[in-house]
């Protein structure tokens, strides 16, 4: 084995090499103020390892990244470890960068005569960055998408070039194919090669000019290995512990609904540049996105020579955290204005429960070649939410909400419709109280009409008892795919209370009996019977020439047939309660 | 280095050190690769295997079959393909020669059992040939010819025939083995 290692030493020279790695003079001892750069350098090799692990899953294209992430997420043995280990250690980087930044500089190791890797470092954070931002958009999921059409958008605020350079880096004018392919030939191959060559320089020139000592020292001299390399691995493992911890505690990546275009979505940064998204709040996109970060990095790279003085030294650091304390107070910001949107929780919701969506309709019935997008616009709890939002709930709410949760900035004018037809709905309806309060017709000039005002107001005590057994009997022809059938005997009655004791029979027809001019019960709440009064309330079987501002969806041709049954189908299914908003 | 003579202490404390430092570090290096070892290994880990029974492929009908038993090569379509993450339906998914013998009939999937190449028939000779390796095969599928390398036959399918057409159970089997394998 000597003989061997002997010969590989005489050919290549290698324990020289080896010795001169290990046996760097640390002066004043190892600390742990200098395990940083090493921690860095651990992170990117772990960030190369899993990539490239990662690769061997990934397929770049619209119709295939999202879908190949989701493939690895949850069908892959694994598989979300994995992305959950890069995606976290990624955030890792970004947290260490800043250490790093900081404890040079406050340590003065960026004066002469190490200006220059102090603008590698510079230059480091920045492909750094450029790693973050183009990792956020190839899982092609809506909050990459949105958020990355925003960070592409600003390129075009660079003078003279932007425009030509935003379709350059995209690919073209419209996000597609060449702007996943450039993406990922950006993050997987253009980047990590300049992040590499870059490294190399740091780590070269940091050795030329050794360790910077912090004064005072506190101990005498050691040398790298094993004093310092002791520290250095013990922060690395502790930097990969904490990114397991995270990995577990959040089960790996988050993955979003497929990128839709034409689908909204809150489009947010990762968090560590939150900042910049709060500040284009206040500012223009070219001062945001262009000339403050050119100044900050202009000042950064000039800072070798404000610290000449001990003046100049102290305004570096304050700068820095000036600059960290305002980027965070900006993070802040945006963290808790987005808490107080009612709009932005809501669409945030909406988007946790189509990532599910989509996950549990690809499982169950796997992915078209077209794409997983093509589910989630099939699907029709998706459309019936969309649909209600958009034609009904300018009048209606649902759960008091707009039917995809969002909350609906007008007042409400006709009833609440969550649970239509049920014997808990119905049995609120027929009392007074709530027959006249907006979550009913509160709104509608049947507040005013003949059941508000001369009957269910007029109800004594013992009729009062007797509504449940008509909302039952009701909410039994409705057949709601979720509430057991009367028994016989409680039909019988319920009939019996509608036709003699409350007389119901006065105004509303039931099962083909009866000539009243109130709407039509028989089939009440049947899928039938609500596609009917959907289509054209103002018929005579509904609420003829008395229909209050009811539009005829199926009459005026404002819905299809096929949107209305969607719609309807989905009035009678349980209503969600987790996606109340208050 | 100044290294203090006669002391035990301290040379047990480098020597703890230099394990400790060995030990942490080489666990870091190991962490990035352990991390998706199992993602890798996921496609020998049986995950992703077929256990789904066999479907029958409807091929072609009978009437289409030449009935001095010339071998005639058909596609074989399946409705429902997973690749992956993609569910694709009607998609070809390889070929097979099918031979009429009185009423019933016999197929042979396209590939050749040595090394997956796709076999041919040469009419002239009545008999099956693979242009990679030179493996022929007689039109009864088995090895014609001592010298070929196919280990074994061509690979029979199973058939049947319902309303006038011919069904196969299309499969793929292990190369290179003397015994028929299938492909899970």
């Amino acid at each position: 084995m000597k003989a061997v290692i002997d010969w590989l030493d005489d050919r290549s020279g290698f324990r020289t090499l080896i010795k001169e790695a290990l046996y760097e003079k640390v002066p004043g001892g190892a600390r742990w103020r200098y395990v940083w750069g090493s921690c860095l350098t651990f992170a990117f090799f772990a960030q190369v390892v899993t990539g490239t692990l990662l690769w061997m899953f990934y397929s770049p294209s619209t119709q295939t990244a999202w879908e190949s992430v989701y493939f690895l997420q949850y069908h892959v043995w694994g598989g979300w470890f994995l992305r959950g280990i890069h995606h976290y250690m990624a955030q890792a980087m970004v947290v260490l960068l800043v250490l790093h930044l900081m404890q040079v500089v406050i340590d003065g190791a960026y004066k002469a005569p190490r200006e220059l890797n102090f603008w590698f470092g510079i230059a480091l954070m920045g492909v750094t960055l450029g790693l973050s931002l183009t990792g956020y958009l190839l899982p092609w999921d809506q909050k990459g998408y949105w958020a990355t059409a925003v960070a592409t958008n600003l390129i075009a605020e660079v003078p003279l070039v932007g425009v030509y350079l935003q379709k350059l880096v995209i690919g073209g004018t419209e996000y597609g194919h060449h702007t996943v392919t450039r993406f990922f030939a950006l993050h997987a191959g253009v980047l990590p090669s300049a992040l590499i060559a870059l490294v190399v320089g740091h780590i070269y020139l940091f050795r030329r000019h050794g360790i910077h000592a912090k004064e005072p020292r506190p101990k005498r001299d050691s040398y790298f290995w094993p004093d310092q390399v002791l520290k250095d691995a013990v922060a690395c493992l502790a930097v990969a512990l904490a990114v397991i911890v995270l990995t577990i505690y959040f089960h790996g990546a988050p993955l979003g609904p497929p990128a839709d275009p034409a689908n909204e979505f809150p489009a947010r940064p990762e968090w560590y540049f939150l900042f910049l998204f709060q500040l284009l709040k206040y500012v223009p996109a070219f001062w945001g996105a262009i000339i403050i970060p050119a100044f900050v990095v202009l000042l950064m790279f000039a800072q070798p020579f404000i610290g000449k003085s001990e003046k100049g030294h102290r305004f570096n650091i304050g700068f820095l955290w000036c600059l960290l304390i305002g980027a965070g107070a900006l993070t802040f910001l945006a963290f808790s204005e987005d808490r107080a949107n009612k709009k932005h929780f809501a669409a945030v919701e909406e988007a946790d429960w189509l990532s599910k969506r989509v996950v549990e309709i690809a499982d169950k019935q796997g992915i078209p070649p077209s794409g997983a997008v093509t589910l989630l616009r099939e699907d029709h709890e998706n459309r019936a939410r969309r649909l209600f939002s958009s034609n009904c709930a300018s009048c209606h709410l649902y759960n008091g909400h707009d039917g995809r949760g969002f909350p609906v900035d007008s007042n409400q004018s006709a009833p609440d419709l969550a649970g239509v037809a049920s014997r808990e709905w119905l049995e609120e309806l027929l009392d007074y109280d709530h027959y006249v309060s907006t979550k009913y017709f509160g709104g509608t000039a049947f507040k005013d009409g003949k059941m508000a005002t001369k009957v269910l107001k007029k109800f004594d005590e013992k009729e009062k008892a007797l509504v449940p057994k008509v909302a039952a009997l009701l909410s039994d022809i409705a057949g709601l795919p979720y509430q057991k059938p009367l028994s016989e005997k409680d039909k019988e009655e319920g009939f019996d209370v509608f036709f003699d004791d409350l007389v119901c029979i006065d105004c509303h027809d039931i099962e083909d009996e009866g000539e009243g001019s109130a709407p039509d019960l028989t089939g009440y709440g049947s899928r039938d019977w609500l596609t009917a009064i959907v289509g054209d309330p103002s018929h005579e079987r509904f609420y003829g020439k008395d229909n209050d501002r009811m539009p005829s969806f199926a009459r005026d041709e404002k819905l299809t047939d096929e949107e209305i049954g969607i719609l309807v189908d989905w009035l009678r299914s349980k209503p969600s309660t987790n996606s109340e908003v208050r | 280095m100044s290294k203090p003579k006669d002391s035990t202490d301290d040379g047990d404390r480098r020597a703890f050190i230099t394990k400790a430092t060995v030990g942490v570090s080489a666990a870091c290096s190991v962490f990035p690769f352990a991390a998706g070892v199992p993602a890798f290994l996921d496609p020998v880990s049986g995950n992703g295997d077929n256990v789904d029974e066999v479907p029958w492929s409807k091929v072609a009908p009978l009437s289409a079959l030449p009935e001095d038993g010339t071998p005639t090569r058909f596609g074989i379509v399946r409705e429902r393909v997973t690749d992956a993450w993609t569910t694709l339906t009607n998609v070809p998914v390889g070929a097979v020669y099918i031979i009429k013998l009185g009423e019933k009939v016999k197929a042979f999937n396209l590939k050749c059992p040595h090394l997956g190449c796709a076999i041919d028939h040469r009419s002239d000779r009545s008999d099956f040939f693979c242009p990679c390796h030179n493996s022929s095969f007689s039109l009864d599928g088995s090895v014609s010819d001592d010298a070929s390398p196919s280990p074994r036959g061509m690979d029979g399918l199973e058939t049947k025939i319902e309303d006038g057409f011919v069904y196969v159970r299309f499969q793929q089997f292990r190369p290179n083995l003397a015994d028929k394998v299938p492909l899970t």
